[in-house]
């Protein structure tokens, strides 16, 4: 993982452009927050009309699904899972970028993690509350699901959750997964909320002020802080393979073929990782352009974040090849039929989309023109996106639709409250985005000050001694504290 | 009893002598708010006082809201003898359907019919029935039922109708312009009545139709085939085991004779089927041959000839294989002599059944295992000759008036009569109306029929065997019956049904003690004498159907029989047995004539002949005869309740007499159309489909079928189809070796998939019908289907059908999933379903390889009508929407009987002491269910039968159900069927 930062140890990659100081740093990513000369861009207001709408519709659907029942969507009988937990998967897979790049790549060391963490781990939880959405409103009766998967003590029945079923295991590794995201998002925004904090007024300061804690910058807040960062990002490590793997056991656990696959966790997490990439070069395209920061969230950047998804991609395009070769070699008819009938059967259709999509689609970052090409990168992130949901509706409807018994055989087409649904929690996973870049620092000011100290150090000593440069990259950014407060 | 009127009438009460005379003190005493209770406020209205009343009144309309809805509650004001509450009646009575009778047993709730099982007593039930008989106690609380007498076209009552008789019967003289139409009786009490109006109006005429059961004698006389003595069965265009005949004898006596194999002993029976549909009949046959309806009598013709001559070889040498075939048959035939029959279906000519009766003669089966029997019906004509009689007579004024019993001729008579258009020109009609229909709305008068379970009548079965019709409900809606009907017209005022029925029996059985007997055991014994004349006159003189262009076969319709059913959702619902079709009727096509028509499923093609069209959907059959088109009738109603309303088309349109059973002749065209038809099961293989080039055939060990041949050599064939690594669970196992353990075996040979246990265990379970949108979404809710996989080549195919319900598998895959523990094991081995504890995730149904879960994706009983709501059996919850159900094993009849034992003192159930809903109703006996750990029981011992295999048990599921493999008893001559070989007579 480290080589996709530096591939040689004596250059020194340019992590953030045009030299700017600190004090230009923080102005550039506050006034955004803060808005130019405090007037917020009328297109804000625009955008979040947009979104504001399309959440209205959200609820809607779901108020509509509620009084109805589950008979609205286009689910039925062989196809009991169809775009709903399609949407769930495919919610919970974006989620996993964010806390991978906080965390894992914080572990690893990562410096060019520190422009697009915040930004990574605010989509996390925006996706991960997209995706809760579903299994809760997916059941039949959400007035009860609401609470009697939760291992609480009742009296009335005295019944527990069945702890054998892969949903349970779901409830507590997604709200889990939740939680830590959330806590670990909200440490890392600690200093700065403290600055904005002290660059604001009014309201706005005591809110900030609240929210930072009482944050002041002193070193021993720097140790403790750094000590608690290190220990989630340790918490949440092993969070992010074992979220996605909980999910993936909801099938692999199942006796369906197609799903009743041991393969599911690793291909799962790779899967979920290739999409959470893809989600994040798609909206840091847009948001750098939008608000300018290109100097913060460089090309660089971009490129790691498209290698990785030229990493995972072939990962997921290998383990499709190896569900095909098991399934013919197993030996196992039903198995080898859920195959062939996936690649040439009714959902031919969406197979060969994941497939272009997932597998061949990311082939093309081998070439360095194309990965650090921000037009191609982001119409092939969507690609990527369009892939991945096709992947866990293939997985769910086309194993479920021709299962064992040719007689309950049938064919899933969703509604038009399917759709209104699915795009209603896009609308509200980007209703949250907007309210995120108005209200919080969407680039981690203290981390990315921390990384440019380095920068700086090496910078100055690259002249001398170029040798030097391996050493920079040991040192901790918690090690050098450089600014807290406002500037 | 629980009775609807649709106003309260009845006696009228006075409070006061003031009320009575309608006094203006009364008036204002009754208009005032709180006559006594309260002082009248006469204070001047102050603002205070305004406040404070306001203030009064918004506590007491808040206090208003904690009033719960006003009901009445009608007390039994005596005691119902035996009644305990919660605890079912039951009573014997009998149903007519197509003029066969069959003994039922009604379960009654507080004077509340809710479920029909057979009359094991009565010789046309045997314990089963039908799905219609099942589904009949739908009907009884039909909201679209006439509510009320309508004269004139507008609402009317009983004592309208009274008065306009009282001038009609002045007009009537010795009834030459008086005509009665009435379906085929089987009704002695009625028969009586018929008598009386007859001898009152001499020069009346009585006819009898129904459009599907005909006769194709020319005298009344009623073949009888025994078919349990039959080693050998022909069927020649008869469907026998399925709607030719509306009881179960037949399917009893067929698997009995020869499809309950045992393995000491393997015999089985052999059964050819020439037929140009494709029936359950032919699904059953060990031979099956596709010919076209105007082919029979050529082949029955040439059979005949086989089996006269001495020497057999002299026929069927040719090079066809329908030659070979033909040859072979007739050996097979020879070779039983005296135990072998040929039957000809009621859609063939009198000519045709007049061969087939030269045959079992010539094989000497007339006495053995065929007898001629005098049927009730004391018609001495073909009912086409009748009726065609009576509509010219209708054409040329001479009918004055027409008492109409029969149900609904202005729809289904034949086209030609013009009978609707006929109606008209009669002054007076008066019809005894289900629902406000066709022929109700072209009568002067139409009178609400009562349905069988609220009236009196009787009914005689084909042996002779007479049950009294037994209601166990006052008539909802004040109907009538045939009987009651036809008195009151024929000037016997004020004859109750009851006193018609009982003044005819009481001394025939002799004495009240009998009569109690007779009501109490559903049947009256001993039978009256019916043997008829051993040498039958058959209708050689109506002439044989056109021939050429496109075949037309009218065949009733599984679902709504002839039409009457239309309004029935839970016969609608039910798939056709073999299109598994439901809630429409389609134009039934083979593939080549599909191909030859250029028409795919659900076009809509024109079918015409002579000026006579009507059009409807394509359905693609395999296994029909070519350039033939099988249609079932009684759909396209145009008057009908809101269930039936566009179901279908009207396929009497184009059936005209002399196309009654079928017809060739007709032109087809494509419209262009299409019509969206919702099928329960859409893939017709066990084979799986061939996506792609390197794909290697498989077919899938589901439903698994050998030869009795296969069978001898190898008794563990089906259970060596399947080849497994050692089974081990992931949780452990739990024994089940100790108490009761409750299991299923169904014998897949003695399966004919008539649908009988579907509708069984709809009555049942309170199961919801979903409509025919619902149903192509794959909603449908049977907690047991019918599966029907077609074998072997495209057009000549081969069918098995098998009844799936829950395997309430030991090692459950549905209940590890649930993350609620809504679904739960028993330790009597069942797979419980704890409705109040489901969330609805839906998983368990992802996970259960047999998909027999059924979800409520909707709340189905949104629309239901008050009166549908009796139908409920109280023993069962009716679903709420977002909640998982499925079968049961019914589970209250097992608690209640177990209930019953622990009262007796007993511990362990004695075999056959419950019975599921699927496994009562079954005509074939081939749902057995009991507790294995009892080895003695049935179940058990078809558990250790070689035969015995678990579906998909491979999967580790340990299914409690299970199957005994399927066999084929095929002539060694004439296998195999491969798709080279066509067979044309």
């Amino acid at each position: 993982m480290a080589d996709l930062a530096i591939k040689d140890p004596h250059v020194t990659p340019v992590l953030v452009e045009g030299n700017p100081s600190l004090h230009e740093v923080t102005n550039d990513v506050a006034q955004i927050v803060e808005g130019i000369n405090r007037n917020v861009p009328v297109q804000w207001y625009i955008a979040l009309a947009i979104t504001g709408s399309i959440t209205l519709l959200l609820f809607a659907m779901l108020g509509y699904l509620v009084a109805t029942g589950i008979g609205v969507w286009g689910n039925n009988q062989p196809v009991g899972w169809a775009w709903d937990i399609t949407n769930f998967v495919f919610w919970i897979g974006i989620g996993h970028a964010g806390t991978l790049i906080s965390a894992i790549l914080f572990l690893f060391r990562q410096k060019w993690r520190t422009s697009i963490n915040r930004f990574a781990e605010a989509m996390t939880l925006f996706a991960v509350a997209c995706a809760l959405i579903y299994p809760l409103f997916h059941t039949g009766r959400p007035w009860r699901a609401a609470y009697w998967l939760l291992p609480l003590p009742n009296t009335h029945l005295w019944v527990w959750p069945n702890f054998r079923s892969p949903l349970v295991w779901d409830v507590f590794a997604v709200s889990t997964y939740a939680t830590v995201s959330a806590l670990f998002w909200y440490v890392g925004l600690v200093p700065d909320l403290a600055t904005m904090r002290d660059r604001a007024t009014g309201l706005a300061q005591k809110i900030y002020g609240a929210l930072s804690l009482g944050w002041r910058g002193s070193a021993r807040h720097w140790r403790n802080y750094e000590m608690a960062y290190l220990i989630l990002a340790g918490l949440s490590t092993p969070l992010v393979l074992s979220v996605h793997s909980v999910v993936s056991f909801d099938f692999a656990t199942s006796v369906l073929p197609g799903w009743h696959t041991t393969i599911f966790p690793p291909y799962f997490v790779a899967g979920a990782i290739f999409s959470g990439f893809a989600m994040v070069v798609t909206l840091m395209v847009i948001a750098r352009w939008a608000f300018q920061i290109e100097h913060l969230v460089t090309i660089k950047h971009l490129e790691n974040m498209n290698k990785i998804m030229l990493a995972t991609g072939t990962i997921v395009g290998y383990a499709y090849a190896t569900e095909f070769f098991i399934a013919w070699y197993s030996g196992n008819p039903y198995e080898r039929f859920v195959f062939i009938n996936r690649a040439f059967g009714p959902y031919a259709w969406a197979y060969w989309t994941m497939i272009s999509c997932n597998v061949i689609s990311p082939q093309f970052f081998w070439f360095k023109k194309l990965r650090t090409s921000v037009a191609f990168m982001f119409v092939l992130s969507i690609f990527v996106n369009i892939g991945m949901w096709f992947e866990r509706f293939v997985i769910i409807a086309s194993s479920l639709h021709r299962d064992f018994l040719p007689s309950s055989w049938g064919y899933f087409v969703p509604t038009w409250v399917d759709i209104l649904t699915f795009l209603g929690t896009f609308g509200l996973f980007l209703t949250l985005f907007l309210f995120f870049v108005r209200f919080l620092p969407m680039i981690a000011v203290s981390e990315v000050k921390g990384m440019m100290a380095h920068q700086q150090m090496h910078h100055d000593a690259h002249g001398h001694a170029a040798k030097d440069g391996a050493k920079t990259h040991d040192a901790s950014p918690g090690l050098t504290p450089v600014t807290g407060g406002g500037h | 009893m629980i009775q609807i009127t649709k106003k309260l009438t009845g006696k009228k009460y006075w409070r006061s002598l003031d009320q009575y005379y309608q006094t203006t003190e009364f008036q204002d005493w009754l208009n005032k708010e709180f006559p006594t209770q309260a002082q009248e406020m006469i204070d001047e209205p102050s603002r205070r006082n305004v406040l404070k009343l306001m203030a009064a009144s918004f506590a007491l309309g808040g206090l208003t809201a904690c009033r719960r809805p006003v009901e009445h509650i009608l007390p039994y004001s005596r005691g119902v003898e035996n009644l305990i509450h919660g605890k079912p009646l039951f009573y014997n009575t009998v149903m007519s359907l197509g003029g066969s009778a069959t003994g039922l047993t009604a379960r009654t709730y507080e004077g509340r019919p809710t479920k029909i099982e057979g009359n094991p007593d009565h010789p046309a039930s045997l314990g089963a029935t039908r799905g219609y008989h099942q589904a009949s106690v739908l009907s009884l609380y039909d909201p679209g039922r006439m509510p009320n007498v309508r004269g004139d076209g507008k609402d009317s009552d009983w004592n309208g109708f009274t008065s306009y008789v009282q001038t009609l019967s002045g007009s009537l003289g010795n009834g030459a312009g008086l005509r009665f139409l009435s379906e085929p009786m089987n009704s002695p009490s009625f028969t009586a009545v018929k008598k009386h109006a007859l001898t009152r109006f001499p020069a009346a005429k009585w006819v009898e139709y129904s459009p599907i059961h005909t006769t194709a004698t020319a005298q009344p006389v009623a073949p009888r085939i025994a078919f349990d003595k039959a080693a050998v069965v022909v069927a020649l265009d008869s469907d026998f085991l399925g709607l030719d005949d509306t009881t179960v004898v037949a399917v009893k006596e067929f698997v009995r004779g020869g499809r309950k194999v045992t393995d000491e002993n393997p015999l089985m029976n052999r059964l050819y089927a020439v037929e140009p549909q494709f029936s359950v009949t032919g699904a059953a046959a060990d031979h099956r041959f596709r010919m076209k309806s105007s082919e029979i009598a050529g082949f029955a013709g040439a059979l005949l000839s086989a089996v006269q001559s001495q020497e057999l070889k002299v026929v069927g040498q040719g090079n066809s294989s329908a030659d070979k075939a033909l040859s072979a048959i007739a050996k097979d035939l020879a070779a039983n002599r005296g135990k072998s029959v040929v039957v000809a279906g009621p859609r063939q000519s009198g000519a045709v059944h007049q061969i087939v009766h030269q045959i079992n003669q010539a094989l000497g089966n007339v006495g053995p295992v065929v007898t001629y029997l005098k049927p009730a019906s004391d018609q001495t004509r073909p009912q086409l000759d009748a009726l065609k009689e009576l509509a010219g007579e209708m054409a040329n004024g001479q009918v004055n008036t027409l008492v109409i019993t029969a149900w609904n001729p202005a729809f289904n008579a034949p086209a030609d009569l013009e009978f609707e258009a006929n109606l008209k020109k009669v002054a007076n009609v008066i019809y005894l109306a289900q629902d406000l229909d066709e022929t109700a709305m072209a009568s002067k008068w139409a009178i609400p029929a009562a349905h069988y379970l609220e009236s009196w009548g009787d009914a005689v079965a084909f042996d002779g065997t007479a049950s009294i019709q037994q209601p166990t409900i006052q008539p909802l809606h004040g109907g009538k019956t045939a009987a009651e009907l036809v008195a009151f017209v024929s000037g016997y005022k004020d004859l109750k049904a009851y006193d018609i029925v009982r003044n005819h029996w009481l001394p025939v059985v002799g004495g009240e003690k009998a009569w109690k007997k007779a009501l109490h055991d559903g049947v009256i014994r001993p039978a009256a004498a019916v043997a008829g004349s051993a040498a039958p006159v058959f209708d050689t003189a109506t002439p044989a159907p056109p021939t050429g262009g496109y075949e037309v076969i009218f065949v009733p319709s599984w679902s709504v029989f002839d039409g009457r059913f239309v309004n029935n959702a839970w016969l609608q619902e039910t798939p056709d047995p073999m299109t598994k079709l439901t809630w429409d009727n389609a134009a039934l096509v083979s593939q080549a004539t599909a191909r030859k028509l250029a028409v795919a499923m659900g076009d809509v093609i024109a079918i015409e002949r002579n000026g006579r069209k009507v059009e409807g959907a394509v359905m693609i059959q395999p296994g029909l005869a070519d350039d033939t088109i099988v249609i079932p009738v009684g759909y396209g109603r145009t008057k009908v309740g809101q269930v039936g309303e566009g179901a279908g088309f009207n396929a009497y349109k184009i059936r005209t007499s002399d196309t009654f059973g079928y017809g060739g002749g007709f032109n087809v065209s494509k419209t262009g159309r299409v019509y969206p038809l919702a099928r329960t099961q859409e893939f017709e293989y066990q084979e799986e489909p061939k996506l792609v080039g390197f794909q290697e055939d498989v077919v899938r060990p589901i439903v698994r079928e050998g030869t009795i041949e296969e069978f001898k050599k190898n008794p563990h064939f089906a259970t060596e189809m399947v080849e497994h690594p050692p089974l081990k669970s992931l949780y452990g196992d739990y024994d089940y070796s100790k108490g009761q353990q409750w299991a299923m075996a169904i014998d897949l040979n003695a399966c004919v998939g008539c649908n009988a246990c579907m509708v069984a265990c709809v009555a049942e379970n309170n199961i919801g019908v979903v409509g025919k949108e619902q149903v192509a979404r794959g909603r449908e809710m049977h907690w047991i289907r019918m599966d029907r996989y077609y074998t072997g080549p495209v057009d000549e195919p081969q069918v098995v059908t098998a009844p799936i319900p829950c395997m309430q598998c030991e090692t459950a895959p549905c209940e590890n999933v649930c993350p609620v523990a809504a679904t739960v094991h028993s330790p009597e081995g069942l797979n419980d379903m704890v409705y109040n504890r489901c969330v609805g995730t839906r998983y368990c149904s992802n996970n259960c390889p047999y998909k027999v879960r059924r979800f409520n994706f909707l709340n189905w009983h949104i629309n239901e009508a008050e009166v549908t709501k009796m139908v409920y059996n109280p023993e069962v919850t009716v679903r709420m929407r977002g909640v998982m159900e499925k079968c049961t094993y019914c589970v209250q009849r097992i608690q209640n009987a177990k209930i019953d034992a622990k009262v007796e003192g007993r511990r362990w159930l004695k075999d056959g002491e419950v019975t599921p809903a699927c496994a009562q109703a079954c005509p074939s006996d081939a749902i057995v269910f009991g507790n294995v750990n009892d080895l003695e029981s049935r179940v058990a011992k078809m558990k250790v039968s070689p035969r015995n295999y678990g579906m998909l048990a491979e999967l580790n599921t340990k299914p409690r159900t299970t199957y005994l493999a399927k066999l084929r008893n095929p002539n060694p001559e004439l296998q195999p069927v491969t798709a080279a070989e066509e067979h044309h007579g």
